[in-house]
């Protein structure tokens, strides 16, 4: 072989050579950039939450864990009420992220992390308006008394103006006009949870006091007085549960006899008529005039929590699940389409919505509350 | 998810592999209570204590069930309602969860809710009252429109009439008691909602306690006692649903029993599962995603006849409950007032006083081995000025009347005390402070115990014999009250009439006699099978105050006195 011959041959060789390691190299390194893209998905640190009960079946849902494990925001959360979240402000062992229930819980641990000098960022991904979960004998009641008229296929509007002065009045069902159906010496009262404990109950206070002052209260003298004459819807209630799917698993399983009313979160017995796809057949919802609607307040404290805060709103995947879990979004539409199947009754606009007292204000008043109850 | 269902699979592997070298374990399911960390055993899935109340004993099948599921090793000791509250109220339990007929007091005490981390109801079972078809036909309950109208005022009535007597487990220790006497007090007072210490009307107490015919501290004792009595001392049962469906399943019975629901109220036991043991969260967790799926609630439907919380599942199982109309809830007083005031009033005023002859064993052995110490302190105890709930149901109660028989080679004199009456007022409850009178009257108890000098021998069946004969005689004279005998001893007869002279001289004795149980309070090496023996003769309980609390064997001497 000529020395040119020879060169050239090397050349070649080298050539091949060279191609066969750059693409082999090549190879090596897409893989190894899949495998690192998988590593950093699996790897990338849990999100720490302290959640309500009402989104813990949102997290854990299967398709929730993925879509966050994909966008490297895989979470860990812990249950805890929401009214006990604002002692978890600890500066220095904070979670990256709180998800209340309800926009008091929220500010009271604002209030907290701003005593701690802890910066937090409020969001509010999903809501669901405060109702009375009833039966039909007990709606045709309150339909009979004046406190209550249809509002559209089975779903009824509740004046609570009137029905806070009955319940004031000390009325009970069997003085009721027309109560055939339910002539029972209770007396007429809503079921709560333990307002010392949970949000909703909170609710309840708010919307009553509105209803008994007829505004928003803004001062403090007249709230302490109005919460000290409410407590008694608390009170004659006897024990209230103090989880929050206490009085709501009441209402589905012992029924009527224990629980003609219970004030409840819409998505309570929205996801309860998803999952079983249907309900029973007393089941109504009574739609409270006006009423509150309960934002499900997302508190983030952390850079990868504002991203996850972001992402609970605007990804379509993870909103149209929130409906799943009875939740409404900004898109009514979806969650009309999505609940009809079930045969349960809701009203699509939820009008005459009012806001709670604020922070201060409420606090104040289940302290009052909650005095007139241990007496 | 993987993550966590590998480690699932691995704790059931290692589970599955400390199974197959174990010896099967006996039937019994009790495991000692502490296994210890031994150098031996290797990691072994730590046991989850679950402290549960009496009326779950049905349930303990559950223990396999959830092992064989979730892998968590869950055990079971069981409790009365009040004595459990306390237990972990004050955080005197080793449990790492509870599960309770009813925890509503539990958890209506802000000490009481921070003891408990979560909590999910179970199932349900309300308060029925359960009437022999031929009592219910008599009073028109067994027309079902009828039935539906019936109120805790119809039955305090026809207990006042002496038309209804029944068996009941003990107001002072048990949800089902308690739960009862408040439907009695809710519909005497005709009050709407919650009630308070102010609303208790104690005439109506006092008629529907007319009746109690038959007491007892679990239902398992009393559901044995009343297909015995059915239609002689008593002719209703009252207990949760789920018992009187299982004894109208069972054969036993007499006659059938038509349950009603009394109309103002019933209360429904929701069992509640609380964790009380942060660090066994997942655990907890496993339990109760498994005790709320279709395959165990289903099983405690069909078996245990209680109905399911899962409301799926209570339409697959409708076909076994009864059909009756809408069952109203009685609105539950967390008010602590209330509680204590009606317990406190049931022991000193309500029920039927105790009458009982104390038989203590004052021979030589006893003052071996601090035996003579257990003696006296069992009499202090009784005697003494415990304010704490098992305390007051131990102690002597007002109206009591008690003759104290020391014995060794032969019976001693008897020597009398009687606990003086309250001053209660007409309506209403509270708790009443020991009067002075009732206090010297405890503190003479506790001198006498003092005392007392340990020498000779055993003369017990003799002492026994002597007390049962007084108590007759008494019974004769003032049949107001209860009357029974308790005796304290540490050994074997070994003076006077042996076991079978013993039965053959209790033959002898008056009917009445059946009606005077006797309790037997072991200390030291007493030898229990000739006392069991003379149980089963007498009818009452052998206690063993070696491997019990002496509230416990008092709670429970009170609770069948």
């Amino acid at each position: 072989m000529s020395k040119v011959g020879k060169v050239l041959l090397t050349l070649v060789l080298l050539a091949g050579f060279g191609a066969a390691l750059f693409f082999a190299m090549q190879g090596q390194q897409s893989e190894v950039a899949e495998k690192a893209r998988t590593e950093a998905v699996a790897s990338a640190t849990e999100l720490t939450g302290i959640i309500a009960l009402d989104v813990e079946p949102f997290f854990a849902d299967e398709r929730v864990r993925k879509l966050l494990a994909d966008q490297r925001l895989p979470v860990k959360v812990t249950r805890v009420g929401s009214r006990e979240m604002a002692a978890k402000v600890v500066a220095g062992s904070m979670p990256d992220f709180f998800f209340p229930s309800g926009v008091v819980a929220a500010s009271q641990i604002v209030d907290a992390a701003r005593k701690a000098n802890v910066p937090m960022a409020q969001s509010s991904p999903f809501h669901t308006p405060m109702v009375i979960a009833s039966w039909t004998p007990i709606a045709g009641i309150l339909v009979a008394n004046g406190m209550a008229k249809p509002l559209g296929d089975r779903t009824y509007g509740v004046d609570m103006v009137k029905l806070t002065r009955a319940m004031l009045e000390r009325k009970r069902w069997k003085d009721l006009q027309g109560a055939a159906a339910y002539d029972v010496s209770r007396g007429v009262l809503v079921s709560t949870t333990d307002v010392r404990r949970s949000n909703s109950a909170a609710m309840y206070l708010a919307l009553t006091s509105y209803a008994a002052h007829g505004d928003v209260l803004t001062d403090r003298a007249t709230a302490r007085a109005l919460a000290a004459k409410l407590a008694e819807l608390f009170k004659r209630q006897g024990y209230q549960e103090n989880y929050v799917n206490g009085n709501f698993d009441d209402y589905v399983s012992i029924g009527i006899g224990k629980t003609p009313m219970a004030f409840i979160y819409e998505n309570q017995l929205v996801s309860y008529a998803l999952t079983r796809k249907g309900v029973g057949a007393d089941m109504v919802l009574l739609y409270p005039q006006p009423t509150i609607v309960n934002k499900v307040v997302f508190l983030a404290g952390s850079e990868r929590a504002k991203a996850l805060a972001d992402l609970l709103a605007r990804n379509a995947d993870l909103q149209r699940i929130a409906v799943e879990y009875g939740f409404r979004i900004a898109d009514t539409g979806v969650f009309m389409r999505t609940v009809k199947p079930t045969g349960l009754a809701v009203e699509e606009r939820i009008t005459q919505v009012v806001d709670p007292p604020s922070f201060d204000l409420m606090a104040e008043m289940i302290d009052v509350v909650t005095q007139e109850m241990a007496q | 998810m993987n993550r966590f269902r590998r480690s699932a699979l691995c704790t059931i592997a290692v589970l599955t592999l400390l199974g197959c070298n174990k010896a099967p374990d006996p039937a019994s399911g009790i495991q000692s209570p502490q296994a210890g960390p031994s150098a031996t055993a290797p990691a072994e899935s730590p046991t989850f204590k679950v402290l549960a109340t009496s009326d779950l004993k049905d349930a303990q099948p559950l223990e396999g069930m959830v092992e064989k599921a979730t892998g968590v090793k869950l055990r079971f000791s069981f409790g009365g309602t009040m004595e459990s509250t306390e237990a972990v109220l004050t955080a005197k339990t080793d449990a790492h969860a509870a599960w309770f007929a009813n925890a509503k007091y539990l958890l209506s005490d802000p000490q009481g809710q921070s003891r408990v981390r979560l909590q999910d109801k179970i199932m349900l079972s309300p308060i029925t009252v359960g009437v022999s078809e031929s009592t219910a036909r008599k009073l028109g309950w067994t027309d079902p429109a009828q039935a539906a109208k019936v109120t805790w005022k119809s039955i305090a009535q026809a207990s006042a009439q002496g038309k209804l007597t029944y068996a009941l487990s003990n107001p002072a220790t048990s949800n089902q008691g308690f739960m009862a006497l408040m439907g009695v007090v809710a519909s005497a007072s005709s009050k709407a909602d919650a009630l308070t210490a102010a609303d208790v009307d104690r005439r109506a107490i006092a008629d529907f306690l007319k009746g109690y015919k038959l007491p007892g501290d679990n239902s398992t004792y009393l559901a044995e006692k009343f297909i015995e009595q059915q239609g002689t001392r008593v002719n209703t049962f009252i207990n949760y649903e789920s018992w009187l469906l299982t004894l109208n399943n069972g054969g036993k019975l007499r006659e059938r029993l038509v349950l009603v629901y009394p109309h103002e109220g019933v209360a429904t036991a929701d069992y509640p599962f609380m964790l009380l043991d942060d660090s066994r969260r997942a655990d907890y967790q496993k339990v109760v995603a498994y005790l709320k799926s279709p395959e165990a609630q289903t099983w405690l439907a069909r078996q245990t006849l209680r109905r399911p919380i899962s409301s799926e599942v209570a339409a697959t199982v409708a076909d076994i409950f009864p059909k009756e109309g809408m069952r109203v809830e009685l609105p539950f007083s967390p008010d602590r007032q209330l509680a204590d005031g009606l317990i406190d009033a049931y022991l000193n005023e309500f029920r039927l006083p105790i009458a009982s002859t104390f038989v203590l064993d004052t021979s030589g052995s006893m003052e071996g081995n601090g035996r003579r110490a257990q003696l006296v302190q069992a009499m202090h105890y009784i005697a003494g000025a415990d304010n704490s709930l098992t305390g007051r149901l131990a102690k002597l109660t007002n109206r009591e009347r008690v003759w104290l028989l020391p014995f060794s080679d032969v019976p001693g004199p008897l020597t009398f005390f009687q606990v003086p009456g309250g001053d209660p007022a007409a309506r209403g409850v509270q708790v009443q402070q020991d009067s002075e009178a009732k206090q010297k009257v405890l503190a003479d108890v506790r001198s006498y115990a003092d005392a007392l000098r340990m020498t000779g021998s055993t003369a017990l069946y003799d002492s026994v014999l002597k007390a049962l004969e007084h108590m007759l005689a008494q019974k004769k004279q003032s049949p107001g009250y209860q009357y029974s005998v308790v005796a304290f001893t540490d050994g074997e007869n070994n003076k006077g009439r042996g076991l079978a002279e013993f039965k053959a001289a209790y033959a002898q004795l008056p009917e009445d006699v059946r009606g005077i149980p006797v309790f037997m309070v072991l200390f030291g090496e007493a030898k229990e099978s000739d006392l069991k023996e003379m149980i089963a003769t007498t009818g009452g309980r052998v206690f063993d105050a070696r491997k019990t609390p002496l509230y416990a064997v008092f709670k429970d001497i009170r609770a069948y006195q």
